[in-house]
């Protein structure tokens, strides 16, 4: 155990230098932004519960050093740095004059965006679920989604993982249902309580359909159905049924 | 006869400046001919340039603003394993901050357990040494709350939150799989931008029917972790 620990300090530090190493060698350019509000506040962190430490008066600019959720750390031409929000972000130029736009993480997202991620809580084939799923949006009705869970029941454990598209009816409306279709991976792991059976993988297909309903910001719910058919290398295939609601976020 | 002359020519020259005056108005004249003859074509036509501008739009490129919402780190700890003691565990956490409020994170984690009273009085094993290996992993969701600033001397100031996290996972000791929730809370220091400094305490349920009769197990957890921002 002491050395599983060294080892893990050992993995820490190396990951400490990889990491502090871009951050020395750094030369980026950023984003140069104007205030045109009276004075654009500074907060000492990325929420609006840090307190309010520095004014940037307006006419002034910031360089726009990165950004942690809806906050822009940003450094002032005197070299201070802070957290300004993304409200007060939005009331400022560029250098041509132009208003500075970001994606905002609103309902126009929901409707519209990249990524999403989610978990969930089910049941699959009688068996308790947990999972999770990652998609990449080509438009706002067609993306690609990868999902990954582990299902555990009276009889038998295991892992399902598949891969598909999904089609979103109205994306623009709060309650957007949607179509899945795709293949997967089935592995069991059968209880040794009960009479000796290997442990097995087997290919699926799956078609579904659910409904997502946004909350608010980035957040939505997700609720999904998918009728797995299982390809055994028995006489008959299986068919396993899939429900699942939990919640996502995009962005 | 001198001063008749000196008349003459200076006659003849007022004759004939006034006329080398209008020779500017003779082109201008002829210039501007042009374009009222166009005019009278075409009423739409703009009306004439006095300056052709030829100067390229200056174009500016906006440099992308990077996200770091991603948090990444190492923790170590111990977790009190119901019925088989209190042992040393270890783990990887992976953080996605959705908003300031919000954070979504996935870990795993390991431990061994020891040896329940039982087998310490009887000196029967229960459980294997495989068996024994005590692993868990989950998805989370994660609340920030009470925002602060902790002090330390007069001087420096490190950004602190405490949260409330809670979720599902699965956890694989004693030769089964079994559905866990986890819920706890832990506190949050930053001190730079891309280091953080954790002190977490959480509770991981899980049913069991180990010893017979099917219990609810509860695994208390107390580490220190160390992530990364990116």
């Amino acid at each position: 155990m002491l050395r599983r620990a060294h080892q893990l300090a050992l993995a820490g530090l190396l990951l400490l230098a990889a990491l502090l190493t871009p951050t020395v060698s750094a030369a980026r350019e950023y984003l140069q932004l104007f205030v045109t509000q009276p004075y654009l506040e500074l907060h000492t962190g990325p929420g609006r519960g840090y307190p309010v430490f520095h004014v940037v008066p307006r006419d002034a600019s910031v360089d726009v050093l990165f950004r942690r959720t809806d906050w822009f750390k940003v450094r002032t031409e005197q070299g201070v740095e802070g957290w300004a929000s993304q409200t007060d972000m939005q009331k400022t130029v560029l250098a041509d004059g132009s208003q500075f736009k970001f994606d905002l993480g609103d309902r126009a997202g929901f409707t519209n965006h990249r990524y999403e991620m989610g978990i969930f809580a089910g049941q699959y084939g009688g068996a308790t679920l947990v999972s999770g799923y990652a998609s990449f949006s080509f438009n706002s009705q067609l993306a690609l989604e990868a999902s990954a869970g582990q299902f555990l029941g009276k009889f038998s454990n295991g892992e399902i993982a598949d891969i598909g598209f999904a089609h979103v009816f109205a994306p623009e409306s709060r309650w957007s249902p949607f179509v899945t279709i795709g293949l997967g991976l089935v592995h069991t792991e059968p209880k040794a309580t009960l009479v000796e059976a290997p442990n097995r993988t087997e290919q699926s297909a799956y078609v579904g359909g659910g409904v997502r309903f946004y909350l608010t910001r980035r957040f939505f719910l997700r609720a999904e159905y998918k009728a797995h058919y299982i390809f055994t290398k028995r006489n008959e295939n299986e068919d396993a049924d899939e429900w699942k609601a939990g919640f996502a976020f995009f962005f | 006869m001198e001063s008749r002359l000196r008349i003459f020519l200076l006659i003849a020259a007022l004759a004939v400046l006034p006329g080398c005056a209008t020779v500017r108005h003779w082109f201008h004249h002829d210039h501007q001919a042009a374009p009222d003859t166009t005019e009278v074509d075409d009423d739409n036509a703009p009306p004439p340039r006095v300056v052709d501008p030829d100067i390229p739009r200056r174009k500016i490129t906006v440099p992308k603003i990077r996200s770091r919402n991603v948090e990444v780190g190492l923790n170590y700890g111990v977790i009190s394993i119901e019925d088989f003691g209190t042992h040393p565990s270890y783990g990887l956490t992976a953080a996605y901050h959705i908003t300031e409020d919000f954070f979504f994170q996935a870990e795993v984690g390991r431990s061994r357990a020891g040896n329940t009273s039982f087998e310490t009085l009887s000196g029967i094993s229960l459980l294997t040494d495989s068996e024994r290996r005590f692993t868990y992993y989950d998805l989370s969701l994660g609340y920030n709350f009470l925002p602060g600033e902790s002090f330390i001397g007069r001087g420096h100031a490190f950004t602190s939150a405490f949260y409330l996290i809670g979720g599902i996972g699965g956890t694989d000791f004693a030769g089964d799989t079994k559905f866990t929730v986890n819920f706890g809370a832990g506190y949050r220091i930053v001190p730079t931008d891309w280091l953080a400094v954790h002190i977490t305490v959480q509770d991981r349920v899980f049913q069991t029917d180990l010893f017979g009769t099917n219990k609810l197990t509860n695994n208390l957890e107390a580490r220190i972790g160390t992530t990364f921002f990116f």
